[in-house]
């Protein structure tokens, strides 16, 4: 195909260039430059130019970043990965953190209340007899309800230790204290309220320890709830 | 089993985000020299050139699965995120002059005023260089009769030169298309435009450096 001067202006730039209009076309671009001393001298000069700038790229292939950059560099990878090596402990430990705050400041709320509230049922510490069942997690907590040491007239789930949770030994001179919780702070220990009625305030025991430390928590119901559902 | 030397750069960085060192040296060591001298050709500065290349891999151990292979290679990725640097050295700092100019030049001299012409009149004394010779090579890298060398140097800082004192948009072009050899598709996807631009662009860019190095100096510089 015969191309003009105009079309050769347009390709001259990239007549070395694989995949582009200028390369399909080169061989018509060489021809006309043949036929035009004008678009000769073009090509020539671009030529020239291309030859200098692949002189000037070959010239510079040795550049490189100095060596305290790849230090620098390999340094915060590993920090990086030394960080993101445990999340799911780090989210274990954010999650614990934030459910003992919640529980402490659900506490520090309803046990007030109760020492100026309590009645003779409920409101006498009572001593421990093996009140924490270590073994029973979330998971267990969903299982029926089972009651091991309170009244007739209620049921009571087993103890769900909570996550940040001394040794159950530590529990021995401990007491147990009833306090009402609200319905999404207990399901935040994975404690089963969906039977427990549709009252947003709802019973519960929790073990202190000597010093006063909660360490697990129970759900409390009245047998006559229970019945019904 | 392949070494790291030997995998792709893709497989590299998948390695990479498990947390294997080994392949994130590896795709450092291979693909840091051109982010490196994109960053110099455009800043004309090597210590910026250092901040900028340290920056993109610091950005790419940060958040590597932002690169997405459907949208561009990875060589196209390194060289958006060196751009998107540069530019926001370039507006903190308004002093830093983007094309070398004013600043220690790439080879550690103080330049004043860039590509003038007078510094393209020194002269080459052997050989001679046209389009129709190099044509009929069919190489670019012997020219009968010239040292190499000698050609190299005197052309290569004359060049240098002239392709620093581009524009910006087309500096960036030449640099990419010419000197680290991307295709327009490649230059499109680290330039974040189309690729009629980038060819416009570079159309323009060399017209630009064919008047900056006009036919006298260039063929004066290779002794005709």
């Amino acid at each position: 195909m015969a191309i003009d001067c105009a079309q050769f202006e347009e390709i001259v730039h990239e007549l070395e260039r694989a995949g582009t209009p200028g390369f399909d076309f080169r061989e018509d671009a060489f021809a006309h430059a043949e036929s035009c001393s004008r678009c000769a001298s073009l090509l020539d000069k671009v030529m020239a130019l291309e030859f200098a700038l692949d002189s000037l790229a070959v010239q510079d292939r040795g550049e490189r970043a100095s060596a305290r950059v790849e230090a620098a560099l390999i340094a915060e990878f590993r920090r990086q990965h030394a960080e993101s090596a445990h999340p799911r402990r780090n989210l274990r430990l954010r999650t614990a953190l934030a459910m003992a705050a919640a529980l402490i400041l659900a506490i520090g709320v309803t046990v007030p209340f109760w020492m100026n509230h309590r009645s003779p049922a409920t409101g006498s510490p009572v001593a421990i007899v093996n009140p924490v069942s270590t073994s029973a997690g979330v998971a267990g907590a969903n299982e029926v309800p089972v009651d091991n040491s309170s009244s007739d007239s209620e049921y009571t789930t087993d103890f769900i230790s909570l996550p940040y949770a001394d040794d159950p030994g530590t529990l021995e001179g401990g007491t147990v204290v009833r306090v009402t919780l609200s319905r999404s702070a207990l399901a935040s220990f994975g404690l089963p309220v969906a039977g427990m009625g549709s009252s947003e305030q709802i019973p519960a025991d929790i073990a202190l320890s000597e010093d006063g430390v909660p360490q697990a928590i129970r759900l409390v119901a009245d047998a006559d709830l229970d019945q019904t559902n | 089993m392949p070494t790291a030397v030997e995998l792709t750069d893709e497989a590299l960085l998948a390695k990479m985000i498990e947390g294997d060192e080994e392949a994130f040296t590896a795709l450092y060591r291979r693909r840091h020299p051109s982010v490196y001298r994109f960053a110099l050709r455009m800043s004309g500065n090597r210590a910026l050139a250092e901040d900028v290349t340290q920056e993109v891999f610091f950005a790419l151990i940060r958040d590597a699965k932002r690169f997405d292979p459907a949208r561009g290679t990875f060589g196209a990725f390194l060289f958006g995120i060196a751009r998107n640097h540069l530019h926001k050295r370039w507006e903190l700092d308004k002093r830093l002059v983007p094309s070398g100019l004013g600043n220690e030049d790439m080879n550690g001299n103080a330049s004043r005023n860039g590509a003038g012409k007078s510094q393209f009149s020194v002269a080459i004394q052997t050989g001679t260089i046209s389009g129709n010779q190099l044509r009929a090579e069919g190489s670019r890298s012997t020219i009968p009769g010239v040292p190499e060398e000698v050609v190299s140097k005197e052309t290569v800082a004359r060049v240098r030169k002239a392709v620093a004192s581009l524009p910006e948009n087309y500096r960036e072009a030449v640099i990419l298309c010419d000197l680290e050899e991307m295709s327009y598709e490649e230059a499109a996807q680290a330039l974040e435009c189309p690729v009629g631009t980038v060819r416009s662009r570079l159309h323009r860019g060399r017209a630009i450096l064919l008047e900056k190095l006009d036919e006298a100096p260039l063929r004066s510089a290779v002794g005709e």
